[in-house]
């Protein structure tokens, strides 16, 4: 089955939306972003993703949570926990994600990870 | 009121005769003396005092026979009294009469006219006030029977030492200025196995002795208070001898005795005038070679603190009953004492528990608070840490971003510097961020050999190069200590890495753990060529106060959790001169469930 290459970045920090959407056009991804949480679902509602990239630390809900309505929403799409902070990795919250990446300014594991989970199942 | 005017001659005659006896009912004797000192009148008191029977006549009886006896110089004065007019007085006049009556006498004689005037006669009015003395000197032993329970008393309520106590008691007992026993034994009760037991005594143990020591006493002339306070903490070599007597001693008082039933009535006998005598209290006379003696037993709130005993046996005299019964006082003083100073031995004890308890609480309080601020600054520093990760990430990932662009030479190198400085600033994060993490688990008791042995295999685990060999020597005995796991293995892990890395070369390192007084040690000992020890030990303390940024960091982590967990860490000299690293921990037990350190 073909899975789609759209990928949805979600982090309220402008300039790390800026840098993965970069990186991952260079990829040949097409890529959306959304700055917050509301923003994050309402887009993974309508549209079609192959995989989200979800920051925890943000102003409006926290991404744990967002995961949550994620799954909810979108429960076929993969979704990448993208985060500063080792620390969610022993909340079992984490757990419903299909991978955890820490933000790094080498972005191959994030991109690497990207690649297998839009591998076509 | 009509007034009585009887016939002039009667008016003496029967004045004369209510004064005889009327005085002679008071016991006031009175007597008349002719003008050549005969007896021509006497009363019946009188005559119990001067001695004259009823039966003899006084009649012609001159008053110089009665008082060649009396001895009042009386008759020698007989004309003064008459011619001169002058009176005769003596008070306190002590003597004996014909009777062998003993007196004190207070005496007056006046000269008087007679109905005749040319004869002059003597009155004389004599009293016997020795009953007054009796009763004075009775109120002077009083206040002597007061004065030593009161120099006593003061004497025991200074002191809460048991033996001064009874040092002063025994003095109190013995001394001239007190109850002037010659000897005082004491007994201390054994609850336990109800007996009694030779403690202390006081006294001569020889009649010169008994000068030697009397005679220096009372050269010294002090009060019985001063004599108290000077004999409280001195000890008595005199009195060694007379202890000797009862040093080993025992009086089992399940065995009926004389002595145990005194001890169970609580009150004092005098030896010498019990008929019979048991077997245990033959013993204890024979050992004490003497059965004049007063045993009394020291008693407070009803429980039996003792027994003191008290003899003459170097004057012989008798022990009068008031010299037992004040003897008991005091020892009841004694005994009330004893119990006090008991009583203040336990609160003494407890009190230093409390203050050792306190020590300890307060230094494991310390510790806590040491281990805590580790925590909190693990939790500053993970939040730091993750604030910097946002921006490095943005900076390192569009520097990479960028040299996937065609660039300069010189832009790609510079690219490239700013790329790898952010991957070094990545890794020390990395680090914090792992210290951080071990911030957050709980203290707890580790042992220290097990840390050291897993820091290490961790290490050996990571590295990749062979060139060194580490043996490990654990200690025998457990050695724990108290604190975080997690920091404390990230520490040892750093320290061990450090030496591995920086500073042995090709070589060998010996990892040893021990323990050292009161502190868990691991040492690091770097062999290594003569040719490089001296360079191999600076760059060992140069590695502890490395400038490098990133060792720093880590050095500075490591350092400040095993300074916070209350340690130690360093270089240091063996006798062979090879340099070992040492890090050092402060041992703990476990004590219902808390730690507390070992004395140091």
């Amino acid at each position: 089955m073909k899975v789609s290459q759209r990928i949805l970045i979600v982090d309220d920090e402008e300039l790390i939306r800026l840098l993965c959407e970069k990186e991952l056009r260079q990829d040949g991804y097409e890529v959306d972003t959304a700055c917050n949480g509301a923003e994050a679902v309402e887009k993974a509602s309508q549209g079609d993703f192959g995989v989200i990239v979800l920051d925890i630390e943000m102003p409006d809900i926290s991404g744990l949570e967002v995961l949550h309505k994620l799954r909810t929403a979108v429960p076929e799409t993969p979704i990448i926990l993208h985060s500063a902070y080792t620390t969610y990795k022993s909340d079992f919250q984490s757990w419903l994600a299909d991978e955890y990446i820490v933000k790094s300014s080498d972005i191959a594991a994030l991109k690497q990870k990207i690649e297998q989970l839009l591998e076509p199942r | 009121m009509k007034t009585f005017e009887p016939p002039p001659g009667e008016v003496v005659e029967l004045c004369q005769a209510t004064v005889w006896e009327g005085l002679d009912l008071m016991g006031i004797g009175l007597f008349r003396l002719n003008d050549e000192g005969c007896l021509i009148q006497i009363n019946n008191a009188a005559r119990g005092i001067l001695g004259i029977d009823d039966t003899q006549g006084c009649e012609k009886l001159h008053i110089s026979k009665v008082d060649h006896i009396l001895g009042s110089g009386l008759a020698d004065q007989l004309d003064s009294i008459l011619h001169d007019s002058t009176a005769f007085v003596r008070r306190n006049l002590r003597c004996t009469n014909s009777h062998g009556r003993f007196m004190v006498l207070n005496l007056c004689c006046i000269p008087i006219s007679s109905t005749k005037p040319e004869d002059r006669e003597v009155l004389g009015i004599v009293e016997d006030c020795i009953n007054g003395h009796r009763d004075a000197a009775s109120e002077i032993n009083v206040r002597r029977q007061l004065s030593i329970l009161s120099e006593v008393a003061a004497a025991l309520s200074s002191s809460s030492e048991l033996p001064q106590i009874l040092k002063i008691i025994l003095t109190g007992a013995t001394a001239s200025q007190g109850l002037c026993f010659n000897r005082a034994f004491l007994f201390l009760y054994d609850e336990q196995k109800n007996r009694l037991r030779g403690h202390m005594a006081v006294g001569p143990s020889s009649p010169d002795e008994a000068g030697d020591i009397w005679r220096q006493l009372d050269s010294m002339r002090m009060t019985l208070g001063e004599l108290l306070d000077t004999h409280q903490g001195k000890a008595d070599n005199k009195s060694d001898a007379v202890t000797s007597l009862i040093t080993g001693l025992s009086i089992d008082l399940n065995e009926e005795s004389v002595i145990r039933s005194t001890c169970q009535r609580g009150s004092w006998i005098n030896l010498g005038n019990v008929p019979q005598i048991d077997p245990v209290t033959t013993t204890f006379i024979e050992r004490l070679k003497t059965s004049r003696i007063a045993l009394v037993p020291m008693v407070s709130k009803g429980s039996l603190r003792g027994l003191l005993a008290a003899d003459n046996y170097i004057t012989g005299q008798p022990i009068s009953d008031d010299a037992v019964r004040l003897l008991q006082i005091l020892a009841n003083q004694a005994a009330v004492a004893m119990e006090r100073a008991k009583l203040y031995d336990n609160e003494r004890e407890r009190a230093q528990q409390l203050q050792r308890t306190n020590a300890l609480l307060a230094e494991s309080q310390d510790q806590i608070i040491r281990i805590e601020k580790m925590s909190v600054i693990g939790e500053l520093t993970s939040a730091v840490a993750h604030e910097l990760r946002n921006p490095l990430t943005i900076i390192g990932g569009f520097a990479n971003l960028l040299l996937k662009s065609p660039l300069s030479d010189e832009h790609r190198e510079y690219l490239n510097i700013i790329s790898s400085e952010i991957k070094r600033t990545e890794s020390v994060l990395n680090h914090v961020l792992d210290f951080s993490l071990a911030s957050r688990n709980e203290n707890q008791l580790i042992d220290f050999s097990q840390l050291s042995e897993r820091s290490l295999q961790l290490l050996l685990g990571r590295r990749q190069q062979t060139d060194i060999s580490i043996s490990l020597s654990l200690a025998h005995e457990k050695l724990m200590v108290y604190g975080n796991c997690d920091q404390l293995s990230h520490a040892i892990y750093q320290f061990l890495k450090l030496i591995a890395e920086d500073v042995i070369p090709p070589g060998t390192a010996e990892v040893r753990t021990e323990r050292e007084k009161a502190q868990a040690c691991l040492w690091v000992r770097v062999s290594c060529p003569d040719s490089t020890r001296d360079k191999t030990i600076k760059t060992l303390r140069q590695t502890l106060t490395s400038n490098k940024t990133s060792q720093r960091l880590t050095v500075l982590v490591a350092a400040e959790t095993i300074k916070l967990h209350g340690g130690e860490y360093g270089v240091a000299l063996g006798n062979d001169g090879l340099p070992s690293l040492y890090v050092k921990l402060p041992l703990t037990t476990e004590d219902e469930g808390e730690p507390t350190h070992l004395d140091r």
